[in-house]
């Protein structure tokens, strides 16, 4: 569905990605694991414009992506969930919501419905609904991060490290839910720290280091424990 | 203390509660200004003069009524409001702060210096309307033309407010000032915002501006520097990028200014207001509402 072909993304005078090349399959939830300062965020960034790539093409079924404006990239569905999840603090956790279908408001109509089923998705943000968002912990954050996403009506989801900074027990529910979006059919692109938890939901996954794919393919293929040690550590090889 | 002292006394009070309200528009301006941008435009109060003027030369060239010269300066204003944006802050480079800070002082001094060459330095007259109406609460009495530019600015801050809070221009202006990024990632063009900022703030500052030359009955040149360091002071006392703040701040200046006006007269008005303000960045640097939550 969306086509990565040689991507270089410089950072300052630091080369981050240096010819990433991957494919994100329509319906299914792919995963990019990788150590820290591997890439993967400014990969992110890149798909949603907000870096520029110097080169390379990405093209959501045929259409080039690269050189578009990140609100450009929203209106052809290809929407961001950020690390750090970036909520609007001093606004309501239902104005939040209706910025996200910012990108939709010219075809009008349809967004008090999306509004109504994110909110069944999520029961303790309609309970917040009307709560400044600052005030949400760690998790309703992420809740809202994602419900947010949802009223662009997305063909691709990108989610940039939902579980960062959450204790254990929400990251599961967070992955309960990204799980349950993979099983609705949607299409997921998940860039994640926890490689363990990350596998048990890939359909595929991609092994980032040093800005460049070295290891692609699906999690009953190889050996986890070596991928693991790899996504953490970043070494060439884990023995 | 005597009777007429106090009449004296609350009288000023009055009149600059009145007249602060056009020291509110200007620090709204500069909040919702900095609010999307996190940039202080200083170029905001000529913007505002200038408006003014257009104003002023549309009652000369065809002897405008008095709405008509208001509405053109307010939109002249939006309109060089829009011109300072692309000159000064559109392809300056945002992670240096210098650069469309200066921009904005060489165009504060460039608008200044138009001005006074286009009207030759000369103070015009200004319509000024309800002149001779007062209503009068006791012994103090409320001037008829003050009241009239504290409704007008009542008016303008209201459409605002409604612009904010039930439009979508006014839902993503929030968005853009709570957190850009986000903004981006939401769909919103962040460019688009700043400019109509830029506009609308324009058009708040030529309202101040009208409203400042109607309750004097004339304009000149030197408007530009009041407005200015007014509408600052106005922000800094409320705090820098709060709406509320900067309209209890524009009371208190107009306020303290005429308060200062009654005991000291008008050469040391200046010098008090002054002080005012180095006691805020001394004391309370953040202002009354000081909150720049919302930036990661």
């Amino acid at each position: 569905m969306l086509e990565i072909r040689d991507i270089k993304t410089t950072y300052g005078k630091i080369a981050a990605l240096k010819g990433v090349s991957l494919d994100i399959r329509e319906g299914g939830l792919t995963c990019l694991l990788g150590p820290n300062g591997a890439g993967k965020t400014t990969l992110i960034w890149t798909i949603s414009g907000i870096l520029k790539a110097q080169s390379g093409s990405m093209k959501l079924a045929g259409e080039e992506l690269a050189g578009l404006k990140p609100h450009q990239i929203v209106e052809k569905g290809v929407v961001t969930v950020p690390e750090n999840r970036l909520v609007f603090p001093e606004m309501t956790v239902k104005d939040n919501l209706i910025v996200g279908a910012f990108s939709r408001r010219k075809a009008k109509g349809g967004v008090e419905e999306d509004l109504e089923s994110v909110l069944d998705r999520f029961p303790r943000l309609r309970e917040r609904a009307n709560q400044e968002a600052g005030t949400l912990s760690g998790g309703e954050q992420q809740m809202l991060a994602v419900g947010r996403a949802l009223m662009a009506r997305p063909k691709i989801l990108l989610m940039d490290e939902p579980s960062t900074g959450l204790a254990p027990i929400i990251v599961e529910e967070i992955f309960e839910i990204i799980g349950k979006l993979r099983d609705e059919g949607r299409t997921i692109f998940l860039v994640e720290q926890n490689a363990n938890l990350a596998l048990d939901y890939a359909d595929h996954f991609y092994l980032l280091e040093q800005g460049h794919v070295t290891f692609g393919g699906q999690p009953g293929e190889v050996d986890h424990d070596e991928l693991i040690a790899r996504a953490y550590l970043g070494a060439r090889k884990a023995s | 203390m005597d009777y007429f002292f106090i009449i004296d006394f609350l009288q000023s009070l009055v009149d600059g509660l009145l007249f602060g309200t056009t020291y509110a528009l200007i620090g709204i301006g500069f909040t919702l200004i900095f609010g999307v941008m996190r940039k202080l435009n200083l170029a905001y109060g000529a913007a505002a003069l200038a408006g003014t003027y257009i104003g002023v030369a549309a009652s000369l060239a065809f002897d405008a009524p008095p709405p008509l010269v208001f509405l053109l300066s307010a939109l002249g204003s939006g309109v060089i409001g829009i011109l300072v944006y692309y000159c000064c802050f559109r392809f300056t480079p945002t992670h240096y702060p210098m650069a469309s800070l200066l921009a904005s002082v060489g165009m504060l001094l460039f608008i200044d210096e138009v001005v006074i060459h286009a009207s030759h330095g000369m103070p015009f007259p200004y319509p000024s309307v309800f002149r001779d109406a007062t209503i009068e609460l006791g012994d103090v009495w409320i001037r008829g033309d003050l009241l009239f530019v504290f409704g007008i600015c009542v008016v303008a801050m209201a459409v605002l407010f409604w612009l904010l809070y039930r439009t979508p221009l006014g839902l993503a202006t929030r968005a853009v000032s709570q957190q850009p990024r986000a903004a981006a990632l939401c769909g919103i063009d962040p460019t688009r915002v700043n400019l109509l900022t830029f506009g609308i703030a324009g058009i708040l500052g030529g309202i101040a501006g009208a409203m400042t030359a109607a309750a004097v009955g004339v304009i000149s040149p030197i408007i530009a520097m009041g407005l200015t360091v007014k509408g600052l002071i106005a922000v800094v006392i409320g705090g820098l990028g709060s709406i509320p703040g900067a309209i209890i701040g524009g009371l208190l200046v107009g306020a303290a200014e005429n308060v200062f006006l009654l005991l000291r007269g008008v050469t040391e008005r200046d010098i008090y207001v002054m002080l005012l303000l180095f006691l805020f960045l001394t004391l309370r640097p953040g202002g009354l509402f000081g909150s720049s939550a919302g930036r990661d």
